[in-house]
Parts: C-alpha cells; sequence; structure tokens
C-alpha cells in the first residue's frame, strides 16, 4: 500500500463528511479563571508606570542620558525635562529648529513629539526613536516625570 | 476577435466550453453555471459581495476586478508562503489584460468552495485528461470541479501554481476579460471590436481618437457574456510574461506591513495564549497529569488534559509556555518497539533484506535484469540511507480560534485552507459551513502547512475555553513533536557491459510517497530495470517535505549513478551525457551546467566538484557544486544549476526558487538529521538541528533554459534534489570518500 501524500490529503478529504464524529472533549479541564477576570489591572498602578516607562527608556538611553548631571550624548539630558523649555540644556548643540521652536514640554507635548518626532518639529535632528505605542510613551513621560529633583 | 458574441446568447448550457471554468464552480440546481454577468445564480453575483465589497470594485469575472480608481486586482487562489505565487500569478493574468503592471495589485482568494485549484487538482489526480478535445472539456473541468469541491481542493503544493492555475486559469481570465471590456467599449462606442486595442489598462479606438480607461467599463464588461475562446497570447506577444517584474508582496515583507498566520488579531476581542505539549513518544497519551504549580503561576487561565497534548491557557504566550514548563505528566507505554534511529535503520534493512533481489512490489520493471546482470563484465552495488527531517519554518505552527454558539472562526497560515476547515469542522463535531477561515500568508510551509493537525488542536483547545484563543507552538514543540520527512533506506545493483555502459540496474527501497514517479531517472537509457519498493514501519509520523519523496530519491539514484561512472572508470559528465541519447533537453540541462562550471578545467588543490541531474515536477535540473576539503571539513563555494522548467514565467523569481531549493537540500544535506532517543525525538532547537548559515552559504548562479512554452514545469521544489548527491559527489571527487548515509558533515565532526 503506498502513500501518496497529494492524493492521501484529497482522500482524506474525500472522507470527511460535513458533519464527522467529533473528537474526543478535554480529559481533564482546570479552569483557574474567566479571561479578563483579575488579570492585570485595566490601569497599571502609577509605580507600576514609572518602572515600565524605566524599562521602556533602556531604548532611549543609546543617545539620552537621564542620570541627574549626566553629560548629554546624542542627544540632550533627559533629566528634569518634563516642564522645562525645549531647547533648554547648556552645552547641547540643538537643531534650528528644536531651539526656536518655543515648546514647553509639557506631558501632552513630549507625547505628541515622540509620537513623530519630525511631524511635531520639522527639522528635528532627532531621527530615530520614534515610539508608535501610545501606552509605551505614557510610561516613557511617566518615568521622566518621576526624575525631578 | 471572430468570437465576441455580437449578440447575448441565453442558453448557458450551451456555453460551456473548454474556456467556461474561469466563472465555475458553482453549481446551481445541480447544473453547473458559468457566465460572469451579474445575473442571479451567476458567481460574480454571488462572489461580488465576498471579495468585491470596496468602494467601487467591480467583478468581472472569478478571478479579477477592477476599481473605480483602474486598479485590476487578481483574486489568487493560492497561498503565498514565500514562493511568489500571488505575485507571478497576477502577473500572468495582468499580461493577458492588458493591464499595466504599476496598477495590478493582489487579493487572496478566501476559503470558499468557489476558489477550489480546479486544474491543479485535475493534473494531480488525472493528467491525461488535460489533453481531451475541445467538446469533452466541458465535462472534464464540470467533474473536476465538482471533485476540487468535494476534496476541499484549495491546495498550494506539487509546485503547481503556474502550470495548472496560471497556465488553465489566471491567464484564461485576464484574456476573457480584456476581451469583454472591448466588447463593452465597442457597444458604447458603436464601433468594431476588432478596431479597438489594448495596452496599459487603457482601451482605445484609433479612428475616432477615442480611449479610456479599463475602470470606466469596468461594470459594463462584467454584463458582457463570457467569450468562447479568449485569444491567449502567444509567447512573442508576451509583455509582462518572462519579464523579471517586480514582485508585488516584496515592499511588505521589507517594511514588516505582511501580515502571517501568527500575527492575526480577532478583531474587537482581548487574545488569549495556548502554549501546548504533545506526547513525546508517538502513539503515547497523557496517563497523568500535574498542573498544582502551574494553577499558581501568573497569568494563568486555563490548564488542559486534551488526551494527546497538554495544554494552557494564559493572558500572554510567555506566561502560558512559563507554566506549561511547570506542568509534569506521564505518559503510557508506546506500542512502537522503535526506541532509536539504529532500530529505526534496522527495520528497514530488514525490510530490504527480505525483499533481496526481486522482492518487494515492483514499481517500475523494464527488461531482464537477471539476465542482464548475469551478463555484466562488473557489477557495482551500495546501500543508502538518510534521517529523518524536520521542516522547520521560521513561523513556528499556530493558529487562531473564536470558537461559540455552534460556530467557529479559524485564523491560520496553510496550505490547505478548505481541508483545515474541515479538519476543524469534523472535530467540533460541526458542519463545514459553520467554520470560517481566515488564511494569512505563511511564514515557510515546505509541506508541512498541507497537513491540519496543528489547526485541529487549536479548535479543540478553543472548543474548550470557548473564548478566544491563540495557541502557538514552541520552538522545540515544532522540532521534535511535528510531522517529518521520513527516513528511509535504499539498496542498488548495477551491472556494466565491457564498454562501460550501465546495462542492469536493480533497486529496491522502503519509502514511497509522491510524486509516483520519484524513484525512477527515466530520462537515463538504462536497458534493464528493476526498481521496487519493500515497505517498513516507520516510527514518526509523515509530511510532505519539500520535494517530497525526491528529497531522498535523488541522493540515492544520482549517487549510485556517480559510483556507476566511476566502476565504469569514466567521468561523471561524460557518463551520464552518455545515457541520455532519448533525452534531448535533458542532456542540454546537464551540459549547460557543466559548462557554467567549467567542468573540464581541473578545479584547486583540495577542491572536488560534483554533478547531478533530476526531473522533478515537470522541470529539468542539473547542478554542479564545488566544496573545498583542505581543511578536512566541506566547505561549499560554488553551485553552478542550470535549469528547464519549459518557461520560466518570471525568470528573477524562478531563480531565486532555485536558490531556496539549492540551500534547502544543502542545508539538509550537510546537518539534517532529527534522531530518535527512547522513542522521542533527540533535536529541540536550532542548536542541535542546524541550519546552513550564511557565512557558508556558497555562490550560486542559476541559468534557464526555456525548453517548451506549452508544457510548464514547476519552481518551488525542483532545485532541491540534485543539491545533496552532487555535493555528495563532490566530496567523493576531493577525498575519494563516498559518503552513503546523510548528513555529510556528521563525517567529518
Amino acid at each position: 500500500m503506498h502513500r501518496s501524500a497529494t492524493l492521501a490529503v484529497i482522500a482524506l478529504a474525500l472522507t470527511l463528511t460535513a458533519c464527522g464524529s467529533k473528537v474526543e472533549d478535554p480529559v481533564e479541564q482546570i479552569v483557574v479563571r474567566p479571561p479578563g477576570v483579575a488579570a492585570v489591572p485595566a490601569a497599571p498602578a502609577a509605580w507600576d508606570l514609572v518602572a515600565a516607562g524605566k524599562a521602556a527608556f533602556a531604548v532611549c538611553t543609546a543617545c539620552h542620558s537621564a542620570e541627574p548631571g549626566g553629560a548629554s550624548g546624542i542627544g540632550p539630558n533627559l533629566h528634569g525635562v518634563v516642564g522645562r523649555g525645549a531647547g533648554s540644556v547648556a552645552g547641547f548643540s540643538y537643531s534650528e529648529a528644536m531651539a526656536k521652536s518655543g515648546l514647553t514640554w509639557t506631558e501632552s507635548e513630549l507625547d505628541a513629539f515622540i509620537a513623530n518626532p519630525s511631524g511635531k518639529v520639522p527639522g528635528t535632528e532627532m531621527v530615530a526613536g520614534q515610539v508608535a505605542d501610545a501606552q509605551r510613551r505614557a510610561a516613557i513621560i511617566a518615568y521622566l516625570a518621576s526624575l525631578k529633583n | 476577435m471572430n468570437d465576441m458574441p455580437q449578440q447575448p446568447q441565453r442558453s448557458r448550457a450551451a456555453k460551456w466550453t473548454r474556456r467556461g471554468f474561469i466563472g465555475a464552480g458553482v453549481l446551481a440546481g445541480g447544473a453547473l453555471v458559468i457566465g460572469v454577468g451579474v445575473r442571479t445564480g451567476n458567481p460574480v453575483g454571488r462572489l461580488g459581495p465576498l471579495v468585491a465589497g470596496g468602494e467601487g470594485e467591480q467583478l468581472i469575472n472569478s478571478w479579477l476586478k477592477i476599481g473605480a480608481d483602474n486598479i485590476v486586482t487578481a483574486i489568487v487562489p493560492h497561498c503565498e508562503m514565500g514562493q511568489g505565487v500571488h505575485s507571478v500569478l497576477a502577473q500572468m493574468l495582468a499580461d493577458e489584460l492588458d493591464a499595466d503592471w504599476s496598477l495590478v495589485r493582489v487579493m487572496q482568494a478566501p476559503a470558499d468552495g468557489s476558489y477550489v485549484v480546479t486544474d491543479t487538482i485535475r493534473t494531480f489526480v488525472a493528467p491525461g485528461t488535460l489533453d481531451a478535445p475541445d467538446w469533452l472539456e466541458p465535462t472534464w473541468n464540470g467533474l473536476f470541479t465538482k471533485i476540487a469541491q468535494l476534496a476541499d481542493g484549495l491546495i498550494t503544493g506539487g509546485s503547481s501554481s503556474i502550470r495548472t492555475t496560471g497556465q488553465r486559469t489566471m491567464r484564461i481570465a485576464g484574456a476573457a476579460a480584456r476581451q469583454m471590456l472591448i466588447g463593452a467599449a465597442a457597444r458604447e462606442w458603436d464601433v468594431a471590436a476588432a478596431e479597438i486595442t489594448t495596452a496599459n489598462s487603457m482601451l482605445s479606438h484609433k479612428p475616432s481618437g477615442r480611449s479610456a480607461p479599463y475602470s470606466q467599463f469596468a461594470a459594463a464588461a462584467a454584463e458582457q457574456d463570457m467569450p468562447q475562446t479568449p485569444q491567449m497570447k502567444a509567447p512573442e506577444n508576451y509583455r509582462l510574461m518572462g519579464k523579471d517584474v517586480p514582485r508585488i508582496d516584496i515592499p511588505d515583507k521589507v517594511n514588516g506591513a505582511a501580515s502571517f498566520g501568527i500575527d492575526a488579531v480577532v478583531p474587537g476581542q482581548t487574545l488569549t495564549y495556548a502554549a501546548v505539549r504533545r506526547v513525546p513518544v508517538p502513539g503515547t497519551r497523557v496517563a497523568k497529569m500535574d498542573a498544582a504549580q502551574a494553577k499558581t503561576m501568573p497569568g494563568v487561565l486555563q490548564i488542559l488534559n486534551m488526551g494527546d497534548f497538554l495544554a494552557v491557557v494564559a493572558d500572554s504566550y510567555w506566561q502560558a509556555q512559563q507554566a506549561l514548563n511547570a506542568v509534569t505528566a506521564e505518559y503510557t507505554a508506546p506500542e512502537s518497539t522503535i526506541r532509536s534511529s539504529d532500530d529505526q535503520f534496522a527495520r528497514f534493512a530488514a525490510a530490504l533484506d527480505a525483499a533481496g533481489d526481486k522482492g518487494g512490489e515492483e514499481v517500475i520493471g523494464r527488461g531482464d535484469v537477471p539476465t542482464a546482470m548475469q551478463a555484466a563484465a562488473k557489477t557495482v552495488s551500495a546501500d543508502y540511507q538518510v534521517p529523518y527531517l524536520a521542516h522547520a519554518p521560521l513561523e513556528p505552527m499556530n493558529a487562531t480560534v473564536w470558537a461559540r454558539d455552534g460556530r467557529c472562526e479559524i485564523w491560520t497560515s496553510t496550505q490547505v485552507p478548505l481541508m483545515a476547515r474541515s479538519a476543524a469542522a469534523k472535530a467540533l463535531g460541526l458542519s463545514k459551513d459553520d467554520v470560517t477561515m481566515h488564511h494569512p500568508m505563511l511564514g515557510g510551509g515546505f509541506g508541512r502547512r498541507l497537513e491540519t493537525d496543528y489547526v485541529v488542536m487549536a479548535a479543540r483547545i478553543g472548543q474548550a475555553t470557548g473564548y478566544p484563543v491563540k495557541m502557538i507552538w514552541s520552538r522545540e514543540e515544532d522540532t521534535q513533536k511535528g510531522l517529518f520527512r521520513c527516513a528511509d533506506m535504499s539498496r542498488f545493483t548495477g551491472g556494466l557491459d565491457a564498454q562501460g555502459r550501465l546495462t542492469a540496474y536493480n533497486n529496491v527501497f522502503t519509502q514511497r510517497n509522491d510524486p509516483a514517479d520519484a524513484c525512477d531517472c527515466a530520462f537515463y537509457d538504462i536497458p534493464n530495470k528493476s526498481i521496487r519498493v519493500a515497505e517498513a514501519e516507520l516510527h514518526l509520523p509523515f509530511a510532505a517535505f519539500r520535494s517530497v519523496d525526491h528529497s531522498q530519491q535523488a541522493f540515492f539514484i544520482e549517487s549510485f549513478i556517480d559510483e556507476a561512472a566511476q566502476a565504469a572508470g569514466r567521468d561523471p559528465l561524460e557518463f551520464r551525457l552518455a545515457m541520455l541519447g532519448q533525452s534531448p533537453r535533458h542532456k542540454a540541462v546537464l551540459e549547460k551546467a557543466a559548462a557554467m562550471a567549467g567542468w573540464n578545467a581541473k578545479p584547486a588543490a583540495g577542491h572536488g566538484r560534483g554533478i547531478a541531474l533530476t526531473e522533478s515536477f515537470g522541470t529539468i535540473v542539473a547542478e554542479v557544486v564545488e566544496v573545498d576539503m583542505s581543511s578536512g571539513k566541506p566547505r561549499l563555494t560554488n553551485v553552478w544549476c542550470a535549469a528547464d522548467p519549459g518557461f520560466a514565467m518570471n525568470p528573477d523569481g524562478f531563480r531565486n526558487q532555485m536558490e531556496g531549493g539549492i540551500v534547502f537540500g544543502l542545508t539538509a544535506a550537510l546537518y539534517g538529521e532529527i534522531s530518535l532517543k527512547d522513542g522521542a525525538v533527540e533535536q529541540s532547537n536550532f542548536h542541535d538541528y542546524k541550519l546552513m548559515r550564511m557565512d557558508e552559504c556558497p555562490a550560486i548562479a542559476v541559468e534557464i533554459i526555456n525548453g517548451d512554452h506549452v508544457r510548464l514545469g514547476g519552481a518551488g521544489e525542483p532545485g532541491l534534489p540534485p543539491a545533496a548527491p552532487a555535493l555528495a559527489n563532490a566530496i567523493f571527487a576531493a577525498t575519494g570518500k563516498r559518503i552513503r548515509a546523510l548528513p555529510l558533515a556528521k563525517h567529518f565532526a
């Protein structure tokens, strides 16, 4: 008896009746809880958000320090960025667009900028680091906001 | 334009012709209904809402629609798994339609009986009917459409899409739509259809200076009757076919926008995730499950003992897998007494011993082998063996299921969407109509996704939970518990006459699946042949692997032919050429590959070249592999490949498939081995199921010979079979060491 892969699947399909015999149900089913109940809280607690933001910020550290007094890298130091004016870190060479933007980094302005840097400030030199995910941005901003002295 | 009916004919039955199937696939009142007009009972009316629901879209026939923006969308029934089928089938349709390639898009046909691949099924089941006379064609076509529908024949495999659906469906659909557009414009402009020309998705009437985009006549075209014999282009008139037009699917794959089965989301629903663990030894069952620890772990929703596998459902995949790792289980004792790879190969050897010189089931018998063997001046004998292989697609097995209220919705990457639907329906005790399939692109198929086991598993989990679940196999699960390319063993004796010609050929092996002729090198002129199969038990379950039986048979046959050449004291190329007197296309392909490699010039010191020739899935392929053995281990430097697929519809795509097949074949030959210990698979992940790395990949050159513009061969698989024997033959040429058991790298560890 030969098996022919193609013919076998076709033959198999032909033997499947519209309402075939059902295969077995679970031998054992342990229900711990239904989905969506007592799972992760819908809005994570503030400290959770900061912790998540700190983790998410790891990507940003390629260019930005967030240490108090830390040296600026490719991008400016972001310690205390929330609430301060754009282009205000002493000694950092900003793009003309950023220096003249007149922005104040409120949480919502930061959110808009990180979501689309060159859309928010056309001409910015921040060409990498866009964060598309809103939750991720919220976490990163919460982390930055927590770094005030 | 003689066959463009001026007056609409209303007798549908009389209109059923060899071209009719472009609108076929619909049974109404027991009669096959064709036609493309938007009329009750005709496919466009019924299929329109299914596939052309967009604003301003007009379905012209089952296989294409035109939008108000003049975008032509080809509705392709085959699945895209990296082989480029979506793009090339659209290319064939677009050429016949005279469409502007930049205005062509592709849509995956839905998992619906209207989109069965009649001509693929027909080519598999009864290729002899493809040459039916016109008067008989409607009968055959209707019959095979019905068979395809009954058999859930929406299948992507067998390197068949271009030569079946492409040649016999997509091209005809494009040509028919072009004629229907012309017919509609002729009526509107009140000019002769013959005076209207088409190019770049535009209709033009030169005498009156009128022109219009296709979109302007799309609705009227759909009202036209189906042309009886759409005018197909001769090769000299191809504009897109045979050209390296850019693939439609590539940009989305480069920028990450492409969606695969594992990316599935259930609209409006939060997904849960299932990790699964099948029983370690095939045929055993879970005897006892201990989930005490897993129950307490974060994110866990349910723990299931399904009898043949365990599952943990959790809020995230990671949580599900972590909890599953904490579930312990005991299993029933296996029935199979095969515990190790040695046991498996001993089983094969016993079957071959029992078959002897004449036993087993005859596949090919020609001439008188015993007499010729008696008369031979010299005989040569060899046994070869290959291990089990895993398909190891980058996208592991997965399926997303939402079963509720007597219905089930499934999202999964599969080569057989309708079969998957039926299998899930059967498992859940539902009717097929109560199961809806969504089948996005595949992150690799290689034959593994011709099987529906993983879809059934997910459906069973989904039915147990009642809420949406995405089941994902771990890489370890995929490597150890799947379905496998079978291990096999093959035994040869050859008889050479005084002139060194192979006059007697005796071969017996243990595994035969598909294609039926894979075990025969029919193109070689060998007067006396006995090829037999002596079946032996397999421990691991089978799934077709890229090129199926050719993946092992080519290694067996082309290694043995090389040994026969050596025994005859002849150059391996010259020995083969001498047997190709009846096979001019094979001879041309072999000569081409040899010329590309500079076969007659000696390779560098420590290097060796090997050659192999195969025909699989209608395509003739010769490969020369050069290997550098100077370090004591095989380092591949070059592969020269010549291939005759009849006609390469997209040469760049064809070369790409040859390259992919070669890499797949070489990696299997060098490293591929699934071995058994205590009845279970030993390997688990890519650290011990090695694939060839980028830095090990040789330079690959591919040249195409278009040897037959009518009967085309496939592309997806034929590049693979010659790779293993050409490499083994190259190692022999370099070292004098003949390796008869794969994988090759094991012999140089």
